[in-house]
């Protein structure tokens, strides 16, 4: 045998490994690494369509920065997804430790909790739109009249949907904790609290990292929940005559902007979503860090 | 270090399998399990009284309800009936953190988040003891261990041996009454499991507490337990050292679980001339002991079928031209010290163990496949049950 052929049969993964990678490497440049490329370029330039683009330098930017609604749908957004983050992991982890406890009918319990997670953002929405305002309509008042109604309707809904997917999440966590710990601990002289707070948690670590990340950034990303329910309102009118919609988060924002009536409008729209992807995914992978220094290793 | 007295104690398991709806024609599951109105019996009426400081080992084949007991004293498991004293006080219903027991598990139950120090002071740390004290006794621990360099080091970063030397320092840094251990060397290989089984013959002499072992491995319970309590199917069979169980064995059972290889049975014949007992096999008179002639007579046995049992290592082989029982070698199997030999004679198979040392009849490197052996055995070792395995002489 010589040594060409002798190469041909040893490594033949590699050597045919383009045919097996081609396909998906060709789909994902096409589909994520082309447009998002196009995407921070036109990020740079003033457009309508993309082939007319012009290079603008950082002016979207600028302006992006200098626009009090984006800077006001920010820190709404990142308080939304603190709020959301720990309230859906607190109740996801509280159901699922329930629901693990040998309760009758858990079976039951978790397919009615993960139920919601099937319906659509847009429909639940609407849907708890109509719960809110058919509640809030005793009080004269409506989820689109005030931003507190707003936050506080959107935090609800968006437990409601969350909760069940968490939970599952949760669920194979704790099942995964060793019942000879558990046990152990209690020998140990733990109290019920302490071998939640001491034992169980520290061992569910990696569901908590893997549901704090994706609380997080769902929280950050959120739009057609946003959309149906407030789609933003109220909104307060600016001494310079522009309005900021006090309930809009950043996707709905970056969405309201780039059909805006302005010729700059989808620059800016585009600039704030580079921003926005640089803010989700370094929030993301700090969060990602920070959480798995804790995991565990049995 | 405490007393412990088990009194009439069962667990009963509810019976779930009674609920699900069998279908047409399908066939009864096998199985050895005792299935009352109650529900399913996992033990039934233990009783045991455990002296201060005595090594008590539990064994039996698994699901004899050995594992469960403990777990009953740990108070892991709820109590069916009967009642369970630590030290005089009823435990029945006080919580595992009060009994001031400690447990060693078959999986180690390491708090893989911890150090091995933390993990060793974590009971003390809840018991709110000073970090001082602390300290001293996690160090005093690790010491009689041998885990000391260990201490910073995470269980993951530890072998098997190594972990279960941790889990056996969490439990005795407590200083607790009673230690229970859990199969706790079934995890190891057989080489470390040799040397902790020495180790903890080794640990029972420098820590002042009472041991409740439980194990399937009957060499285990043979070389650590002060006594032995054989179960199976949840009831007590003997309880009793180990010599006195390996010498007198209770039953069938205890005489087949008791002793490796297991013992050899024949289908005999107890029969009494005049006041003298003897029994027949193979056409042949087996004269038995003074000793086993007394206590048949105390008991008043009647002559009859019997199952006779002797351990393969009292059987002796017979030099040439020497004739009592005769056999073909099946299996030749050399341990080193000794060799076991399987023999086709008097219609089944018979194992015998030959020392290769001092050996008075053949030499062990003779022992060929179909070659024939002669052997012999005496009355004062071999063990009469009636044909319901009960042992005659009891």
């Amino acid at each position: 045998m010589n040594t060409k052929t002798k190469g041909l049969f040893k490594n033949p993964i590699r050597r045919w490994s383009w045919l097996f990678m081609g396909p998906i490497v060709a789909a994902f440049c096409i589909g994520f690494v082309w447009p998002f490329a196009q995407g921070i370029y036109l990020s740079f330039c003033q457009f309508r369509l993309i082939r007319d683009a012009k290079f603008t330098g950082v002016s979207n930017y600028v302006q992006a920065f200098s626009d009090e609604s984006f800077r006001h749908s920010f820190w709404y957004t990142a308080l939304f997804a603190i709020v959301s983050l720990v309230l859906i992991n607190v109740l996801a982890f509280t159901v699922a430790y329930l629901l693990t406890q040998g309760l009758k009918g858990s079976n039951l319990f978790r397919t009615v909790f993960f139920m919601p997670n099937l319906i659509g953002g847009i429909v639940l929405g609407y849907i708890w739109s109509m719960i809110f305002d058919g509640i809030l309509s005793h009080y004269g008042t409506s989820i689109l009249l005030e931003t507190k109604y707003g936050f506080w309707g959107l935090i609800i809904l968006m437990c409601w949907q969350q909760i069940g997917y968490m939970m599952i999440i949760y669920i194979a966590g704790l099942q995964a904790v060793p019942e000879d710990m558990i046990e152990a601990s209690k020998i140990d002289g733990a109290s019920r609290r302490q071998t939640l707070f001491k034992v169980t948690i520290p061992n569910v670590m990696p569901s908590i990292t893997i549901c704090s990340f994706l609380s997080l950034t769902n929280g950050f990303k959120l739009f057609d929940q946003n959309l149906a329910l407030t789609g933003g309102l109220p909104f307060i009118i600016q001494d310079d005559g522009t309005t900021i919609k006090t309930t809009e988060m950043l996707a709905l924002n970056i969405y309201n902007t780039f059909y805006g009536s302005s010729s700059t409008s989808p620059g800016m729209a585009q600039a704030k979503a580079v921003i926005f992807f640089v803010l989700v995914a370094g929030l993301g992978l700090a969060q990602l860090a920070y959480t798995r220094k804790r995991e565990v290793q049995q | 270090m405490a007393q412990v007295s088990l009194k009439h104690i069962k667990k009963i398991y509810p019976n779930n399998e009674k609920k699900k709806k069998k279908k047409k024609g399908e066939p009864e599951k096998a199985t050895n399990l005792k299935i009352t109105e109650e529900g399913v019996v996992a033990v039934e009426d233990f009783n045991l009284e455990i002296a201060d400081r005595e090594f008590v080992v539990l064994v039996g084949p698994s699901g004899c309800g050995k594992s469960t007991t403990l777990r009953m004293v740990a108070g892991l498991e709820e109590i069916s009936g009967g009642e369970l004293y630590i030290d005089g006080k009823l435990m029945n219903d006080v919580a595992p953190k009060d009994r001031d027991i400690a447990m060693v598990f078959q999986s180690y139950a390491l708090y893989p988040h911890m150090t091995v120090r933390e993990n060793m002071a974590f009971p003390l740390k809840l018991k709110k003891m000073p970090q001082e004290e602390i300290d001293a006794k996690v160090n005093e621990s690790a010491e009689i261990l041998g885990i000391t360099e260990y201490l910073d080091r995470k269980p993951k970063a530890l072998s098997g041996g190594q972990r279960q030397r941790v889990a056996i320092g969490r439990a005795i840094v407590r200083e607790p009454k009673v230690l229970l251990m859990d199969e706790p060397l079934s995890n190891l290989d057989a080489k470390l499991r040799n040397q902790m089984r020495a180790e903890i013959i080794k640990l029972r002499e420098r820590i002042n507490t009472t041991f409740i072992y439980v194990t399937h491995d009957q060499t285990e319970a043979m070389t650590l337990g002060d006594r032995i309590v054989i179960m199976k199917d949840g009831v007590v069979q003997q309880v009793g050292t180990p010599q006195d169980v390996f010498d007198h064995p209770a039953n069938l059972f205890v005489s087949g679980f008791i002793g490796v290889p297991q013992m050899n049975y024949f289908d005999a014949k107890l029969v009494k001339t005049a006041d003298t007992y003897a029994v027949e096999l193979d056409g042949k008179t087996i004269e038995l002991s003074k000793e086993k002639q007394d206590r048949l007579a105390a008991g008043g046995v009647e002559p009859q079928d019997i199952t006779l049992g002797v351990r393969p290592e009292h059987i002796a082989l017979l030099g040439e031209g020497q004739d009592m029982f005769t056999g073909t070698v099946d299996v030749s199997e050399m341990m080193g010290s000794s060799v076991h030999l399987h023999l086709k004679s008097l219609g089944q198979d018979v194992i015998v163990i030959a020392q290769t040392m001092n050996l008075q009849g053949p030499q062990p490197s003779h022992f060929q496949t179909g070659q024939n052996i002669s052997f012999t055995f005496g009355g004062n070792v071999v063990h009469l049950f009636s044909k319901d395995g009960k042992n005659l002489e009891f």
